[in-house]
């Protein structure tokens, strides 16, 4: 799932400044499971927040309420009746859900409180590790399982640089090569003919948003 | 069996008030639902869990905000945890589940889950 990290307090003290009533929003879907957004984290942060608006002596009204999933309408648009009392929002779900409700409530400033980190996988309790950068172009299947846009320092698609120190990558030795790693992979499992054909490099100047339609919508959406 | 109901911690007129702003849809539902059980296929977790009745959509709907309408929203905490494994851990909100009556059944699961998080009562999953 997606995996975030809660940005300073500082920053989101300063983005809710000169705002009077400002709403704490959580989101119940991949950022509550990553420990950082969900309804238990925006009662934490509006706790702080209202420590740090004490000391300072200022005077302000925040309150929060979590929704199912921000990027799904049918549950954000549960906000509708109350959004419009307060002069600013602040987001706890990913970016995709921060700019779900920025458009749903256009008059609004809505600022995010964590910062979208990756696609990952729960290592532990509290423990997310990168997995994916969605691409849009998966090639695990070449690479025996192992991304080379996250897990390559370059993000290389046909082997490795002239850098590779030792096993490790050129940028730090306690990170290990990407592509050492895919060789050795696919070795074991003899197929390193994979790795000998050259792909394309990938087209990442001119993108612009990905709308996907599953196949079997089609007809509903495309007709 | 008989349990003693204790509602510290627990605002009923709170849970009322949600209640109240969806009454019509809410009570529409609850009537209309003929037991056909033909959500029920439409629900992967039904299915990936060897067609348990317990994870049928109607049964999750009747079994959350159905009871929350019968006590007009006096229950307890160990009620709303009960019900908190019911909307959460048996479904995932994914709104695929379909009825042919045209209920809308992951609404009223998210509105189970709405009064619940308005009591405090949600998933957590820092739990070790
Ligand atoms: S808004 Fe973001 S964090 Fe929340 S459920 Fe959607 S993708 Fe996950
Ligand atoms: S190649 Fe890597 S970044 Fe691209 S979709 Fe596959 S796992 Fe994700
Ligand atoms: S050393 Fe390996 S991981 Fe590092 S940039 Fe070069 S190919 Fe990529
Ligand atoms: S919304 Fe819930 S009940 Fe409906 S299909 Fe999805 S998991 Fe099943």
């Amino acid at each position: 799932m997606v995996k975030a990290e809660r940005k300073p307090v500082q920053e989101i003290f300063d983005a809710i400044n000169g705002y009077g009533k400002v709403l704490n929003v959580g989101c119940g879907g991949c950022v509550s499971v990553c420990l950082v957004g969900g309804q238990k984290e925006v009662n934490a942060l509006n706790a702080e927040l209202k420590v740090h608006l004490e000391k300072a002596g200022i005077r302000k009204r925040i309150d929060g309420y979590t929704v199912e999933r921000q990027c799904n309408e049918s549950f954000l648009k549960e906000l509708d009746s109350k959004a419009p009392e307060y002069d600013c929002l602040v987001s706890m779900a990913c970016g995709a859900g921060v700019q779900h409700m920025a458009q749903r409530f256009s008059k609004i400033p809505v600022h995010p409180v964590v910062n979208t980190v990756s696609i990952g996988i729960d290592k532990d309790l509290g423990m997310y590790e990168e997995r994916c950068r969605a691409c849009g172009h998966c090639v695990l299947g070449y690479t025996g399982g192992i991304c080379p846009v996250t897990r390559c320092a370059k993000g290389l698609f046909n082997g490795p640089c002239g850098g590779t120190n030792g096993d490790n990558c050129e940028i730090s030795n306690e990170i290990p090569c990407a592509w050492l790693d895919i060789y050795k992979r696919l070795k074991n499992q003899d197929r390193l003919g994979d790795i000998l054909k050259v792909r394309p490099h990938m087209e990442w100047q001119n993108q612009s948003p990905r709308t996907i339609i599953q196949e079997p919508y089609e007809r509903r959406y495309l007709a | 069996m008989f349990r003693k109901k204790n509602t510290a911690g627990v605002n009923s007129d709170e849970i009322r008030a949600i209640l109240d702003e969806k009454k019509a849809k809410m009570k529409l539902s609850l009537k209309a639902c003929a037991h056909c059980s033909l959500c029920a296929e439409s629900c992967f977790l039904f299915m990936g869990h060897n067609k348990d009745p317990k994870y049928m959509p109607s049964y999750k709907f009747l079994n959350s905000v159905g009871v929350l309408y019968k006590k007009k929203g006096n229950v307890d905490k160990q009620d709303l945890g009960e019900m908190r494994d019911l909307v959460w851990e048996r479904c995932v909100l994914c709104t695929r589940c379909y009825c042919p009556i045209g209920i809308d059944i992951p609404d009223m699961l998210a509105l189970a889950r709405r009064i619940c998080r308005s009591q405090g009562v949600y998933p957590q999953y820092d739990r070790e």
